[in-house]
């Protein structure tokens, strides 16, 4: 029985993908940046589809393999955002990319089949077929601008870590169907008693974890990073920041919260040496950084950190905590990432140095930068301030039952601060900074426009008004929709 | 008593493993040519192995695309790239000591729990016969058939990527 109007979302982006491929046949080189348009207003049709009334109904289908519940929803939502605002940072962005624009449209519409569907995966196999996804998509992203020594570097080391990451995770299912049987989450949720002991479906357990760790750029497999978020043009970075991290947080969240909630409850330390870890590493490099996509790649460390201080809680409201940061990450990086694709052409280098004059040359991109920065580094009324404040609490009502949170929520405040320094410094270039190599205005074309208002919006209104995202990100983490999910599952 | 296919079992799984690393870490010989060939023994070994656990088309298919088909292509490229830099490249010792240590300890890991594992606990619960394709194919199209199509985007991904990456800069 396959109902396929679950996966209506899925099948039009699928559809949206494959037009832009094909439409390029058809238009002069010229109409180019209509291509841009085009597909990003295709993908925000599908986005006011999935937002509005149309949404896909809860169910499960496709042998309980694929669920659209309200955590797929709330996901599906903000990836959908995301490639709209990627499409659209990529218009700009175009003259840098040469040659395969309306291939790049196409991969990015792919990229976001494998996180739609991510997003529902209720089975080991699906996990991995939609991650993979994504992954052989951002292979050929990272490495688009074959001119570039830098950015073939950024797209080959992604490929050969992210093989191995494959290899370890493929395995790892292998030996969790060796013992259990089944892949799917509901059956090996409802036979986690049993196979808490067996020391194979633990085994599997961890190697799966090792490949989502490597998705989500935890340490220790972080390695990669920094040099493919430097190389990789601009919005392939920016897609790969929010969409390839929020598909392996929705997994994550799905996997430890539905699928495994009593073994990772017993894997706590191994979760809180993790994050504290995550967040040093990330915090530290990022001090002496000089260039702002590096940056933003060590940023990103910090930030999967943080997002896992949510999982470690092992709650409710971590998880909720979890979603809703997401939720602003997605606006603040995008924001940023928009208006390095708007300022490539006028600034040489992705040097922070060289942000030196923005504030003259152009006061409202130069605002928006200087916002997504303030609310990156968690300063009030952002957003990135009350998901800090949401995940560390979720982490201090944990604390009675385990001490070593203590230390953990010592470690992120230290990282919260560490960052008020490399946030503010790349502020600091932008107003104050010395020697700008041009004092040029910089135009903003209506596309950046667009993706600027919407981000910016987001930042500032769920800082001021975060109970809107907050109410949904609850509900979309109530434990109720799991286990009728599970009892479904089992009664197959 | 052990059976005639346990025997096999051990045959062909020992002969995956010492193919296997032969393909990487062949101390005769650092010609990439030979490490496809032995990568084409491993391939076969492992094949062996999904006879065992009656995935006859799985073998089939396994022999003929993956050491065929695939293989061949992999001969190709290897033979258009400098197979002399390869042979002269030395190996730095910390690399070699840091990959031990990881491989040693993943080693460690997966005996550990190699050797926990109890022969006919769930896993033990063997079924028969979704070996040959009729089967196969029921299960493929009907339980598999989402993870089979999304399949087939990636498939497109990494057609229009090869294409994207290897042709001419076009105007």
């Amino acid at each position: 029985m396959n109902d396929y109007s679950l996966i209506t979302l899925e099948i039009l982006a699928v559809i949206v993908g494959l037009g832009a491929l094909m439409v390029d046949l058809w238009i002069p080189a010229s109409a180019r940046r209509a291509l841009g348009y085009g597909t990003a207003a295709a993908l925000g049709c599908l986005l006011a589809f999935a937002a509005g009334s149309l949404s896909p109904q809860a169910g499960l289908g496709f042998h309980n393999t694929f669920v659209v519940d309200d955590l797929a929803r709330y996901f599906k939502t903000f990836f959908l955002f995301g490639a709209f605002v990627v499409v659209l940072m990529t218009v700009d962005f175009a003259p840098k990319i040469g040659s395969g624009l309306s291939e790049f449209y196409a991969l990015v519409c792919f990229a976001l089949v494998g996180m739609l569907f991510a997003a529902s995966a209720n089975d080991l196999v699906m996990l991995f077929v939609s991650l993979e996804l994504i992954t052989v998509t951002f292979y050929v992203l990272n490495s688009f601008q074959r001119g570039r020594i830098a950015s073939l570097e950024a797209g080959i080391k992604y490929l050969i870590l992210g093989a191995v990451a494959s290899g370890f995770m493929v395995f790892g299912i292998a030996l969790v169907f060796g013992s259990a049987n089944s892949t799917n989450f509901g059956v090996i949720a409802s036979r986690q008693a049993e196979l808490a002991h067996s020391t194979v479906f633990l085994t599997g357990l961890l190697l799966v974890l090792v490949g989502l760790g490597f998705k989500i750029a935890a340490f220790p497999f972080q390695a990669w990073a920094p040099d493919v978020y430097q190389g990789s043009p601009a919005p392939a970075t920016a897609f790969l920041a929010v969409g390839s991290k929020a598909a392996g947080f929705v997994l994550l969240v799905r996997l430890v919260t539905q699928a495994v909630p009593q073994i990772a409850a017993e894997w706590n330390r191994l979760l809180v040496v993790m994050a504290a870890g995550t967040i040093a590493y990330g915090s530290l490099c990022a001090l002496p950084q000089r260039n702002l996509k590096r940056l933003m790649g060590y940023s990103s460390i910090a930030n999967a950190g943080y997002l896992l201080l949510g999982v470690v809680a092992m709650s409710t409201s971590g998880s909720t905590a979890v979603l809703y940061y997401l939720g602003g990450y997605f606006f603040t990086v995008l924001a940023a990432f928009t208006v390095i694709c708007a300022i490539a052409e006028h600034v040489e280098g992705d040097d922070i140095a060289n942000l030196a004059g923005l504030g003259q040359r152009s006061p409202f991109l130069a605002a928006a930068l200087s916002i997504a920065f303030v609310s990156l580094a968690g300063i009030p009324p952002m957003v990135g301030f009350f998901g800090k404040v949401l995940l560390l609490r979720a982490v201090f009502e944990g604390a009675a039952a385990h001490p070593s949170f203590y230390l953990l929520i010592a470690v992120a405040v230290v990282g919260v601060v560490l960052s008020l320094y490399y946030y503010f410094g790349v502020i600091r270039s932008i107003y104050w900074g010395a020697n700008p190599s041009s004092l040029a205005p910089i135009s903003t074309s209506l596309g950046t426009k667009v993706a600027l208002a919407a981000c910016i919006g987001g930042i500032v209104f769920l800082g001021v008004a975060p109970s809107s995202l907050l109410k949904i990100a609850d509900q979309a983490v109530q434990p109720k929709s799991a286990t009728a999910a599970a009892q479904h599952a089992a009664a197959h | 008593m052990p059976q005639f296919t346990d025997l096999l079992f051990f045959a062909f799984a020992g002969m995956a493993l010492l193919f296997g690393f032969l393909t990487v870490a062949n101390p005769v010989s650092r010609n990439p040519v030979t490490s496809a060939m032995f990568l084409v023994l491993t391939i076969i070994s492992l094949a062996g192995l999904y006879l065992l656990l009656h995935a006859f088309f799985l073998a089939a298919v396994q022999v003929l695309v993956y050491a065929g088909a695939v293989m061949v292509l992999f001969l190709f490229v290897i033979m258009l790239l400098d197979i002399k830099e390869e042979e002269r490249r030395r190996l730095k010792t910390f690399t070699v000591g840091v990959g031990s240590v990881a491989v040693a300890a993943l080693l460690g890991i997966l005996t550990v729990s190699a050797l926990s594992a109890k022969p006919g606990s769930p896993a033990g619960q063997t079924r028969l016969a979704v070996g040959d394709t009729a089967e196969l194919g029921k299960v493929l199209f009907n339980h598999w058939l989402l993870p089979f199509e999304i399949l087939s985007v990636l498939l497109l991904v990494a057609m229009v990527g090869v294409i994207l990456l290897s042709k001419k800069d076009l105007k």
